[in-house]
């Protein structure tokens, strides 16, 4: 069993074998005589029908699976493919330039491009996401023959889990409900339209994955967990079995007003905060109706899509924060400052165009706040366009990856410069909170020294662990070891959260390791109250929340702290909360046992 | 020919589904339209030149329109445009 952490971007789970989807750069690409121009233009004409087609058949499928909203995006692909940009363009190159149709189809695209980044606005870079889409699948049909992902679909024997290296909408589109269980995607952000489409047909999706794809081969069994972000490969049939029983207990919290309309208390009165961790100011919808109260990490990165760092204007990111603050009102927001790596950027081979956000895993070297300090021009018009935002709502700013407190006290320095600045330009800003992501262990274990200079901490618990354990989570066959409940977690999690009571700041987990029944109860009992979690789980643990005795949980966790492995802990969490902690399922099917903790 | 200059006012801006709902309306009427924000004038009827504009909410965009229906068009356009593309705030 290996298991990969990516971003739950559509709840539920699923599991069944792979089918496997790259997307192969080809690049064909040759001179022609001026005898074969005729030719290559009839090429991209027959492209065009045969993308028209396809494209119309998207479009129906959605518009009766997904409703009108999500369909006219297939309405505007296929206004693309009869834009005279577009085809009329490259085939006005193949003639100039005597080159072949497929190339001619790329210069047209990246004509595209370059005026599109000379305007450059990240906050709707999406529609270059989808232009790109009308013209990998207008290159893919100029080759007859060669195919296309959903017609291989078509034929797969048995429903399957799609795993693919990146997916486009109008692909998405094309998936067939009772043929793929769930997806996959190596890719992060780009999938953006993907993973609404995945939302609306109730598909299990999870991205970010990295490199998933070169982990798994066709056929092997995979778990797709999108409500833990988590995607197991070769799970054994017990994981399954419980899988299936959480599945349907999740089918059976049925969200209802009264259910998130007030914060919740554990059963002994102790509140307990519940945030929301979103990529899009798009899901501060999704986050209320969960009962989310506030934002606790947007990952600001999500809004650079395929642009540079330098490319997103302050006004735009001005824009999307005080979106954010207004929408999310009265309840916190905080934003983290942008977590990407110094090679972010690669080129993309297929389209060309500046493409795949690498999501920062597994480096060591220049991201997050230390390539923003590297950067101060790319740093200072994030923060302006916060200290604008702040104006507007409680915003708080969360800075990824500091290691030590020098780190801290120069991004401070330079978010108040930039409070300055706007309050000189604009008008008074309220004050605005600066926090630290503890996902580095030396911040951990200085987690005191921080203490005395941040507003509050935000457990990082993803990387946290992966960096505590020293394992590359995207690497398969290390990856099991990769283990939220392992006793160095824990003992970093209860120093951390002691930190933060002596000194009086808040201490929050908002890594996907609370999305876990029995990761949750350990995190309540070392102490932590506040948690970020994707909104989709929310309801879940809010419901396991009001059901435990927070003075007999501290026990029983402190008991579980002194044992060794962190097989032994699940099992004592298990042994204590059977009905909570998944593993004794079968309580469930006998009547008047819901309920029934042991609590009282 | 007749213009009229307004502010984008859906949260979304021109995405793509605007862009197409814009070239859409446009396309019904035989009047030639072209859309001007800053120095860029682009071609109405073309959902490329739209989205070029990226025009977000809040920016300022011309909509001229110049032909045998032009004030019909430029009703229709900006109607279009002062509903949010009918996708609420």
């Amino acid at each position: 069993m290996i298991r990969l952490i990516g971003i739950g971007v559509s709840p539920g789970v699923s599991w069944g074998p792979v089918a496997l989807l790259l997307r192969y750069p080809l690049a064909l690409r040759y001179a022609i005589t001026v005898a074969h121009v005729p030719r290559e233009t009839v090429r991209l004409e027959q492209a065009r029908e045969l993308t028209r087609r396809q494209l119309e058949q998207i479009h129906a499928r959605v518009l009766s699976a997904s409703g009108p909203d999500l369909a006219y995006l297939f309405q505007a692909q296929l206004l693309m493919l009869d834009d005279q940009l577009l085809v009329p363009r490259a085939q006005a190159i193949v003639a100039a330039e005597r080159i072949n149709a497929e190339w001619a189809l790329q210069r047209a695209f990246d004509e595209f491009c370059a005026i599109f980044m000379d305007t450059g606005d990240g906050y709707l870079r999406e529609r270059q996401g989808d232009v790109a889409d009308v013209v990998g699948r207008l290159r893919r049909n100029t080759r007859l023959g060669s195919g296309d992902g959903a017609d291989v679909l078509l034929d797969l024997d048995e429903p399957s889990i799609l795993v693919a290296d990146d997916l486009h909408p109008s692909l998405a589109g094309q998936l067939d409900r009772r043929r793929v269980l769930g997806l996959a995607i190596d890719a992060g952000s780009r999938t953006h339209h993907s993973a609404i489409l995945a939302r609306s047909m109730g598909l299990p999706a999870v991205v970010g994955l990295g490199t998933i794809t070169r982990h798994v081969r066709p056929g092997v069994r995979v778990l797709v967990d999108g409500f833990a972000g988590a995607v197991v490969i070769d799970p054994d049939d017990e994981l399954i079995e419980q899988a299936g029983t959480d599945e349907r207990r999740r089918a059976s919290v049925t969200v209802t007003r009264s259910d998130v309309s007030h914060p919740v208390t554990t059963a002994d009165g102790t509140p307990v905060r519940f945030e929301a961790n979103i990529e899009r100011p798009e899901e501060i919808e999704a986050a209320r109706a969960c009962g989310a109260e506030g934002i606790g990490l947007f990952r600001s990165e999500f809004l650079l899509g395929s642009l540079p760092l330098d490319r997103l204007e302050e006004e735009a990111q001005y824009r999307a924060y005080r979106d954010l603050v207004e929408r999310m009102s009265p309840h916190p927001v905080t934003v983290r400052t942008f977590d990407v790596d110094e090679g972010r950027v690669v080129a993309d081979d297929e389209h060309g165009a500046p493409g795949l956000l690498e999501m920062s895993r597994g480096p060591l070297g220049l991201r997050a706040i230390r390539l923003s300090l590297d950067r101060p021009e790319v740093f200072a018009t994030q923060l302006r366009a916060l200290a604008r935002a702040a104006r507007y709502g409680r915003l708080r700013v969360l800075f990824p990856f500091v290691s030590g407190v020098e780190e801290l006290r120069e991004a401070r320095a330079a978010l108040q410069a930039a409070c300055r600045e706007i309050a000189a330009r604009e008008g008074e800003v309220p004050p605005v909170q600066a926090g630290v992501m503890i996902e580095v262990p030396s911040a951990a274990l200085t987690a005191d020294l921080l203490a005395a200079e941040a507003d509050f901490f935000s457990i990082g618990t993803n990387d946290l662990i992966q960096y505590c354990l020293a394992v590359d989570r995207t690497d398969g066959r290390v990856a099991r070891l990769y283990e939220p409940l392992h006793p160095a977690i824990l003992r970093v999690v209860r120093q951390v959260a002691r930190v933060g009571r002596q000194h009086k700041k808040s201490v929050a987990v908002c890594g996907e390791m609370a999305g876990d029944p029995v990761a949750l109860l350990v995190l309540l009992g070392l102490g932590i109250t506040t948690f970020s979690m994707s909104p989709a789980s929310i309801p879940m643990a809010r419901r396991i929340v009001r059901e435990i005795r927070l003075s007999r949980l501290r026990r029983v966790v402190a008991g579980a702290l002194k044992l060794s492995t962190a097989q032994d802990i699940r099992a004592a969490l298990s042994d204590e909360y059977p009905d909570l902690a998944r593993s004794q399922q079968r309580r469930d099917d006998r009547p008047g046992t819901e309920g029934d903790h042991g609590e009282r | 020919m007749v213009a009229r200059t307004m502010a984008i006012t859906n949260a979304l801006g021109m995405h793509a589904r605007a862009a197409a709902r814009f070239v859409h309306t446009a396309t019904v009427f035989q009047s030639r339209v072209t859309v001007t924000r800053g120095a860029r004038v682009v071609d109405g009827k073309s959902i490329l030149g739209i989205l070029l504009l990226t025009a977000a909410r809040g920016t300022e965009i011309t909509v001229a329109s110049d032909g045998p229906d032009e004030a019909e068009a430029l009703e229709a356009l900006c109607t279009l445009i002062q509903s949010g593309f009918g996708e609420g705030a």
